[in-house]
């Protein structure tokens, strides 16, 4: 089954277009990898298929629903009951534990804070961070951080994760334990997941990459132009 | 959202945010005591007699006439606009961290209505801590105050207490105001998860449109006096709330005027600096010209009203010296009476209700300096790290609060001046016939013989133009531009700590 | 890639305990899971060479139902020679797949722009299905850690690959741009 659909998305920050009518179609409990150049609106579209940006046209479909057209609360609410959301970092409130960061989504749709503590420490165990639930984020490394983070995400155990360069601020060993851990949790709950990296090596997580370049996907996955042979002489 | 999850997001938070709570709980509280002390002056009640039945156990005639006691109240209430305007710069405090809170919870699935929630709740329960003590600040006062001097008069209004309805609107009204005020301002922040990624950009530079706002300010003034001799008869309630429109419109003027002269003088700074600080300092201006008007909003209001103020003292200054000159013509003593005494001490009390403005002023001023340091700490430790001597960023700091604001200052004294010149008018003497009896004291006592030796003299009209009261005008403007100094010196103070190297590493 | 040692690996093995050739041949696959699997032959061959060199020892017979099985046990010189190889340097190799990097010139220089980038397709999927069937094996949870360690190299070598293509496309297709326009 479909669980997102892009159908022709057109979006601009002024003058500069970021998305030039993608489509995209990505199945349910897939692991689909977005990369390309930077600049090469990526990110938007993960903005966009998440609910944070609108598209300037085209539509986001979820499940047989038009999200593009909901409301901002309503595209809110679906982000912390059906999506979670992943970014390279400056995610977590830095007022708040680890364990409050953790619970948050489940706070602000109403669980009461015991339940939602218990949940909390569930998942920051599963991340291998349970000992920090009562640290803030500022006194966390970044993988710590991420891990955090990532556990927030799933918190929710929702149907689609987004990750935007969900390991970028973090060294190899750090980034790829994130990654592992992320990957098999998806895996086991059939959560899809769309993730957007500049690196082969993140992007052979998944089960398949999309290559963009300058707004639309780029078949032959090398992000160039004609001509790129012919003579060097 | 579970009300306790409600209250520990809105408090959640670091230090600058508790600063900006603090600072948002005393701004309600002085508004608070505005607010009280205007309902009890108005809770005064007239005692039984005819209209002008003076409230005899006042010292002051503020107090006790009737008719001034309207006119008390509301320059009460004035007072209250400098402390909403530090209110509204401590609303800035910390604002950058906040808004980053926000758009993280944003991005955890808050939905801009929780967002918003969330900070009306802190703005709103800081107000409520901050009006409670206000009222208690007011109820203690009051028993503390109420001191009978020789005579049994009262300096204030002790002795009433305003209606329990009214003063429960005002302790828990300001709250609501000041939260539905909060959610207001935030409806940016509010609207996207990645709010802090993506500055919107003012478009376009400042125009001097807003001189029309002050020109139409001015016309209203101007217009005053042609209305009232056209309705000579007519009671014209509505031309008070002309003046205020006027007033308001001028005011408004001058600070988004300011957003131009900045911009201006950032260009020019720019142009001509040839030393590092001007550069800098032209720049800054340049780029967000807006933050002059944000900065100097208050400090410019009050310096509107001090001009016109300037003007009402100079006509009541020239009237009581016509006066003088009328009795010692007449041949009474060289004195005002109670005319003249009244007003000046009346205009003694605005004065120093302005220049207690200008100091609540300058406290937004400094709260406003401050967290622009704190801010751009990182910019300025970056600056320090390529050699750049702190003396410098001080001097730039100096520059780009001097160079838009002594203009501004300038401006808003003579539209003040202007408004309070043309309310005032003239002071005309004369113009008018007058029956003088030209005999004997006996002669003209006795009814009988009076109207024989009585003639209709004309006494010439001479129109007496106010002097320009320099002094009192370079007073005012000096005294803002010293507090703006002053501001910027103490300021300068945090540079040092907020400059230290090891900010370039605090992420 | 460098050769690897078979003896050396095998010395290792032994220093952890005594073992049969079966067993050795067992532990050497799963250590080096991406390594081409050892062929009976070769350990029996290679155990000879030890045992003539003095490195290992017999160590006792077990005779079941069954060839028969000899355990073998490091000697000191056998510890002294792992230790050596231990302490030397691998030298860097700067060619990890010449192979690569002389079809990917030859299809550059080739005239024929549609051949060269059917072929650079083609590369790019094969290396990237590759990383992915690799990173799977890697994150899949009955993963011990030698297939981990065994999976990065390989992954940090097809990344790096990777990397190379991607510049060396960029790079010809800028100096393209410069010379043509």
């Amino acid at each position: 089954m479909t669980q997102l659909q892009a159908r022709a998305l057109v979006k601009s920050y002024g003058p500069t277009p970021a998305l030039r009518g993608l489509t995209l179609d990505v199945a349910e409990g897939e692991i689909v990898a977005v990369t390309g150049p930077s600049g090469c609106g990526k990110s938007t579209l993960l903005h966009c298929l998440a609910g944070i940006l609108r598209p300037d046209a085209g539509e986001v479909i979820w499940r047989d629903h038009r999200i593009d057209t909901w409301s901002e609360a309503a595209r809110s609410r679906l982000r912390r009951t059906d999506f979670g959301v992943l970014f390279q970092f400056g995610q977590l409130v830095a007022e708040l534990t680890a364990a409050e960061n953790v619970a948050l989504p489940l706070l602000l749709a109403g669980t009461g804070r015991r339940a939602a503590r218990t949940a909390a420490l569930t998942w920051l165990d599963r991340f291998g961070v349970a000992e920090l639930a009562d640290v803030r984020p500022g006194e966390m490394s970044g993988g710590q951080q991420q891990r955090c983070a990532t556990a927030r995400a799933l918190v929710t155990e929702p149907q689609v994760l987004f990750a935007d360069e969900p390991t970028g601020a973090l060294d190899t060993l750090a980034g790829e334990q994130v990654l592992t851990q992320l990957v098999r949790l998806a895996r086991r709950q059939r959560t899809t997941v769309l993730m957007v990296t500049h690196e082969p090596r993140i992007a052979a997580y998944a089960d398949r990459e999309i290559v963009m370049r300058d707004g639309a996907i780029d078949h032959t996955g090398l992000g160039l132009d004609a001509p790129m042979a012919g003579g060097t002489r | 959202m579970s009300p306790g999850t409600l209250t520990r997001l809105a408090l959640a938070g670091n230090r600058t945010d508790a600063a900006r709570v603090a600072l948002t709980a005393l701004s309600a509280a002085l508004a608070t005591l505005a607010g009280l002390a205007a309902l009890t002056v108005l809770a005064i009640q007239k005692p039984p007699g005819d209209a002008h039945q003076q409230s005899e156990q006042y010292v002051n005639a503020l107090l006790r006439e009737p008719g001034l006691r309207g006119g008390t109240a509301f320059a009460l209430l004035l007072l209250a606009i400098p402390v909403l305007a530090l209110a509204g710069q401590s609303a800035r405090l910390g604002a950058p961290a906040r808004d980053r809170r926000l758009a993280a919870l944003r991005l955890a699935g808050a939905t801009p209505g929780q967002v918003t929630r969330i900070v009306m709740l802190e703005t709103g329960l800081a107000s409520l801590v901050g009006t409670l003590v206000g009222l208690a600040v007011y109820l203690v006062g009051r028993e503390l105050l109420h001191r009978p001097d020789a005579n049994g008069q009262l300096a204030l209004p002790t002795d009433v207490l305003p209606p329990v309805p009214a003063m429960a609107a005002v302790v828990l009204g300001l709250p609501l105001v000041a939260a539905l005020a909060t959610a207001v301002l935030l409806r940016r922040v509010a609207a996207t998860p990645l709010g802090v990624f993506r500055r919107a950009a003012r478009s376009g530079s400042p125009r001097p449109w807003p001189a029309l706002l002050i020109g139409f300010g001015v016309l209203a003034a101007a217009m005053i006096e042609p209305i009232q001799r056209a309705f000579r008869d007519a009671r014209l309630d509505w031309l008070a709330v002309v003046v205020l429109i006027g007033l308001f419109s001028a005011v408004m003027g001058v600070i988004l005027g300011a957003g131009w002269l900045s911009y201006l003088a950032g260009r020019v700074l720019h142009r001509f600096a040839g030393r590092p600080a001007a550069l800098l300092a032209g720049c800054r201006l340049a780029d967000d010209p807006w933050a002059s008007s944000r900065t100097f909003a208050a400090l410019l209001a009050v310096v509107v009203v001090g001009g016109g103020a300037a003007a009402f003292r100079a006509y009541f200054l020239l009237n009581e010296q016509l006066q003088r000159e009328q009795n010692r013509q007449a041949g009474y003593d060289d004195e005002a009476g109670l005319y003249g005494s009244f007003y000046l001490d009346t205009m003694d009390l605005i004065d120093l209700a302005i220049a207690v403005a200008v100091s609540i002023a300058a406290a937004g001023l400094l709260v406003t300096l401050v967290e622009g340091i704190v801010s751009r700490r990182r910019a300025y430790a970056a600056l320090v790290a390529i050699g750049v001597p702190r003396a410098t960023i001080g001097t730039s700091i100096l520059w780009q609060m001097l160079a838009p604001v002594v203009p501004a200052v300038l401006v808003a004294l003579g539209v003040g001046y202007a408004i309070g010149r043309l309310l005032t008018g003239e002071a005309v003497r004369g113009g008018y016939t007058q029956e003088v009896c030209q005999a004997t004291v006996e002669l003209c006592e006795n009814p009988a013989t009076r109207a024989e030796y009585t003639e209709l003299v004309e006494v010439g009209r001479v129109v007496h133009t106010p002097d320009v009261p320099v002094v009192q005008l370079a007073m005012v403007g000096g005294g803002a531009v010293a507090a703006v100094l002053l501001t910027v010196g103490l300021g300068v103070l945090f540079l040092r700590s907020n400059t230290a190297l090891e900010e370039l590493r605090v992420g | 890639m460098g050769v690897v040692s078979t003896s050396h690996v095998l010395l290792g093995l032994l220093a952890t305990g005594t073992m049969h050739g079966y067993d050795l041949k067992r532990a050497y696959d799963e250590r080096l899971p991406q390594a081409r699997p050892l062929a009976f032959g070769q350990v029996y061959a290679t155990l000879n060479r030890l045992l003539r060199d003095g490195l290992v020892v017999p160590a006792g017979h077990e005779r079941l139902a069954g060839p028969d099985r000899t355990a073998y046990a490091l000697t000191d010189e056998g510890r002294a020679a792992l230790d050596q190889w231990l302490g030397t340097v691998e030298p860097p190799m700067p060619h990890v797949n010449s192979a690569l990097l002389a079809k990917v010139v030859v299809a550059l220089l080739d005239a024929d722009a549609d051949r060269a980038r059917t072929y650079l397709v083609a590369q790019r999927r094969a290396h990237t299905d590759r990383l992915r069937e690799l990173t799977a094996l890697k994150t899949a949870p009955e993963a011990t850690v030698d297939d981990v360690v065994a999976a990065d190299y390989a992954i940090a070598h097809l990344d790096a690959d990777l990397r190379w293509l991607r510049t060396t496309l960029e790079r010809v297709a800028d100096w393209h741009r410069e010379v043509h326009s």
